[in-house]
């Protein structure tokens, strides 16, 4: 019985230390988290009041109500330590004070709206107070100065809206006046196209006011339209915000040479592509390829970026059917030859630029484009799905290599027979052409006068392309015409050239003889000179 | 008449040597010219003789040339290209005068080194110096002019930035670039110009010119290095010298150096005859364009400092380099007792030599 009263009381005694003891570590760790979290910002008096102004543009509260500026009220000593991130946490806008977007209910085939705002009056007071706020605010007005838009008084109620009259914060920021803050992406071509896509206003810088409806066919405008993805392209991505530069401005991301680089930050980017499963290798293959090379190395602003093929504000993967149109805008005559041939004719099967050249990884053509080094095994099928119908399989055109003539056609057919003739003829009047260029080389180098070899030779080079371009027609008689009028040019080049090193051998040969008479002369000279001072002394 | 005195019957020559004597005493005038001494001593490398022989080179090769050119911008390249190509030895005598230019320039400031170095340019031979220089600048005007004339990319842009240099000097600047090229661009008018500067005044006055220089020097004597006065004084030291005829110890051993320089320029002009680039073209401007190496210097200078100062500088230079003989009052004629004048000299040359191949580089 003592015994168990004994356990009894040394038990109570555990459970009571036990119990003190978890007291003492709760309240510890009690006081230890109390320390760690921040106070949640409470209203000692009550509810937060509602913000009974506008949002729109005002993401800085503290600006203002940091220490009561205007109309503003003060923070309550309390809010000393809060940031502008918790403001909202608490703080909700009043009903009514965020306005919808002037865009909202625009119909799909109209032309967006001006933003309404009271005149100007020739004022910007947005910038008069901008510029001064410092950081962002100083920099973007700066940017817009020395912008197109700022060169030319295209004011930021334009873009934001507004009264740009008064300096009164809550008047020349206030949606009544129209202002509508930072416009969102999806409303960025509208406000863009709010002027651009306007023939009146447009007509005194005569720029061109079709972008706006071109963007919204486009692949980013129907993405952003459509499936309200805001991370295509808009205006502002390609043209910039505040700092907008004229295309023809080299600093300009829109500037030709810039384009593929441009393009490149969205579409060579693993990670922003991701979602929309298309390559992002176009830009380091374009950038080995002749247009990429004659683009960027040679800063050639004639040679194609990808707003050339793919179009700018119209951006779209050409259609296979289009291709030959869209080389054709610079590639003219081959065009032409082109629609000349018999592949022209086959249809929507039909062997396209593409299907010899590449797309992003055009290299410049010469003859090895015709054959592959060693004879392809084919069967009926690799080309026929029956007896009469071809395959045009893009992908077996994706290898350079495998964009040869006897891809499809077969060694021993009537056609290849032509083929090889097209390429004897070919490499004739390149070898022509070479020699003539080489003689004429070597006489230039000896200081001789070549210009009308030269002239010949410019003939020969001019053929020489006719018959290159002249391949698309794949008629075997009009490229052998002009292969032997590219001949008989560098043959009569190398004649002239030939001749002229024949004369420069002369001259060195009479060279050597005039030097040997005028040292025979010297040393006669010498010894009647040694003679005379002989008889000096 | 006798064996022997048909032996001593004077040859044809010396027939009409004589026959001219008779009748204006042409003995005297040659003796005078021809039969004076020289200090023996006197090593002037027969750069000046050379130099005078390139001249000689250039207005028999130029007489040959203008018979040929037509000084107008629509024929102006074609008959140069005519000359070069389809003319019988066109091409040896362009490419000779176009080296013998070269070679006339580089063998001027040659002569004017040996001078100063010297000493010969000091009292009583003021003037000879002070003609020498203006020999010296007339010749690279003749440079200047001369390489409008092919009316080729090279001739015409050249000749527009060498002439706007000369728009940079202050308060007649822009009256001398009028003048240079006869209206405000390089045209037909700048041509013409250039073409008779070239042609009729430039010779005609470096000839008148270079013979004042050889009446100076044929009066007052070969300097001589040692002690190149001639003062009265120094009368007796000129006897005690040993001294060498002209004519025919010092001509012959010219004379070699003629036929030298001769031949060289043959060879060059066989090996690096003078080439053509595209004719000229006032709507595109090729790019580098660059002076002749005699002009890099100052266009490397003109790159560097302002304008203004870019021209004003040499033309100081100049104007130092000609009065040069009133401004250095040292006695001393040996280099070695003469330490500042050849510092400045070494100074000089090491300017213009980096600066033309930092301009040739650039």
């Amino acid at each position: 019985m003592t015994r168990t009263h004994s356990f009894c009381k040394r038990l109570m005694g555990t459970v009571l230390w036990g119990m003190i003891l978890s007291i003492l570590i709760l309240t510890m760790i009690g006081a230890e988290l109390a320390q760690a979290q921040p106070e949640d910002p409470p209203s000692p008096q009550g509810p937060a009041p509602p913000i009974t102004h506008t949002l729109v543009g005002r993401s800085n509260c503290l600006i203002c109500h940091a220490t009561g500026f205007g109309d503003a009220a003060a923070n309550p000593p309390d809010h000393v330590d809060y940031t502008n991130d918790v403001c909202e946490d608490c703080h909700e806008a009043a009903p009514g004070t965020t306005p919808p977007s002037p865009w909202s209910d625009l119909a799909p085939d109209a032309l967006p709206q001006r933003i309404e705002h009271p005149p100007t009056e020739g004022k910007n007071s947005c910038v008069d107070c901008h510029l001064v706020l410092g950081e962002t605010h100083t920099e973007i007005s700066e940017q817009w100065q020395e912008s197109v838009h700022g060169q030319s008084d295209v004011g930021c109620v334009e873009c934001h809206g507004g009264d740009a009259r008064t300096d009164e914060m809550n008047l020349s920021m206030d949606p009544a006046s129209g202002f509508i803050g930072v416009p969102t992406r999806a409303d960025i071509p509208h406000v863009c196209g709010s002027c651009h896509a306007d023939v009146e206003e447009m007509r005194q810088y005569n720029l061109p006011t079709d972008q706006y409806v071109k963007y919204i066919e486009s692949v980013h405008g129907v993405r952003l339209q459509t499936f309200k993805d805001v991370n295509v392209a808009v205006c502002t991505d390609c043209h910039g915000t505040h700092d907008v530069k004229k295309a023809s401005d080299p600093t300009a991301a829109v500037y030709p040479l810039n384009v593929p680089e441009l393009c490149a930050s969205c579409h060579a980017d693993p990670e922003y592509m991701a979602s929309y499963n298309i390559p992002i290798d176009q830009f380091d293959i374009y950038k080995t390829s002749v247009h990429g090379r004659a683009l960027l190395e040679d800063q050639d602003v004639r040679a194609p970026s990808c707003a050339s093929c793919h179009g700018s504000h119209a951006a779209q993967p050409p259609d296979s059917e289009e291709v030959v149109n869209v080389c054709g805008k610079c590639h003219t005559a081959t065009e032409a030859y082109y629609k000349e041939s018999r592949h022209s004719r086959i249809g929507e099967n039909a062997p396209k630029c593409w299907t010899c050249h590449g797309t992003h990884d055009v290299i410049k053509p010469d003859e090895s484009m015709f054959l592959h080094e060693e004879p392809t095994e084919q069967e009926c099928t690799t080309c026929h799905v029956d007896e009469n119908t071809f395959r045009m399989d893009k992908a077996r055109f994706a290898n350079p290599e495998d964009r040869r003539c006897d891809t499809c056609h077969h060694e021993n057919s009537m056609i290849m027979v032509q083929v090889q003739a097209i390429l004897d003829a070919l490499i004739a009047a390149d070898a022509s052409y070479t020699l003539a260029e080489e003689t004429i080389q070597e006489a230039a180098t000896r200081g001789m006068i070549v210009s009308d070899a030269e002239n010949q030779l410019a003939q020969a080079r001019t053929s020489l392309i006719s018959a290159r371009a002249a391949v698309h027609t794949t008629k075997l008689p009009m490229i052998s015409q002009l292969t032997e009028d590219a001949i008989a040019s560098a043959q009569e080049a190398y004649s002239i050239a030939h001749n002229r090193l024949r004369e420069n051998e002369m001259r060195r040969l009479a060279m050597i003889i005039a030097v040997v008479v005028i040292l025979i002369n010297m040393l006669a000279f010498y010894a009647l000179k040694r003679e005379l001072y002989s008889q000096l002394d | 008449m006798s064996e022997q005195s048909l032996q001593q019957k004077p040859g044809l020559f010396m027939r009409a040597y004589d026959w001219l004597d008779e009748r204006y005493q042409v003995r005297q005038l040659v003796n005078a010219l021809l039969h004076v001494y020289i200090p023996r001593n006197a090593k002037t490398y027969y750069l000046g003789g050379v130099t005078m022989f390139l001249f000689i080179v250039q207005v028999i090769t130029g007489s040959l040339l203008v018979l040929y050119y037509q000084p107008t911008p629509d024929t102006a390249y074609d008959s140069v290209l005519r000359i070069t190509s389809t003319v019988y030895f066109g091409w040896l005598i362009r490419s000779i005068h176009a080296w013998g230019a070269n070679f006339m320039i580089i063998f001027c400031m040659l002569h004017m080194l040996r001078v100063f170095i010297q000493g010969a340019y000091k009292p009583p031979r003021e003037v000879t110096w002070n003609a020498g220089v203006i020999l010296l600048l007339m010749t690279l005007a003749f440079g200047f002019t001369g390489y409008l004339l092919p009316w080729d990319q090279r001739a015409y842009w050249a000749t527009v930035v060498g002439s706007e240099s000369a728009g940079a000097i202050p308060v007649v600047g822009e009256q001398l670039l009028l003048f240079l090229r006869g209206g405000v661009d390089v045209t037909s008018a700048t041509l013409t110009r250039f073409f008779g500067l070239h042609t009729i005044f430039l010779p005609v006055g470096l000839a008148l010119l270079l013979g004042f220089h050889l009446v100076l020097i044929h009066q007052q004597g070969l300097a001589n290095p040692d002690r190149p006065s001639t003062d009265i004084d120094d009368r007796e030291f000129r006897k005690k010298s040993k001294t060498l005829p002209f004519f025919p110890h010092y001509a012959v051993s010219e004379l070699i150096a003629w036929y030298a320089i001769i031949g060289l320029l043959i060879v060059l002009a066989s090996i690096f005859p003078m080439g053509l680039e595209e004719e000229a073209n006032p709507l595109e401007t090729p790019p580098h364009i660059k002076p002749e190496w005699y002009f890099l210097a100052l266009y490397q200078l003109l790159k560097l400092v302002p304008r203004t100062l870019g021209i004003i500088a040499p033309l100081l230079a100049v104007l130092a380099l000609f009065f040069l003989p009133y401004l250095d009052r040292n006695k001393a004629i040996a280099p070695r007792k003469r330490r500042f004048a050849m510092s400045m000299m070494i100074a000089t040359l090491a300017g213009l030599i980096i600066f033309t191949i930092w301009g040739w580089l650039s």
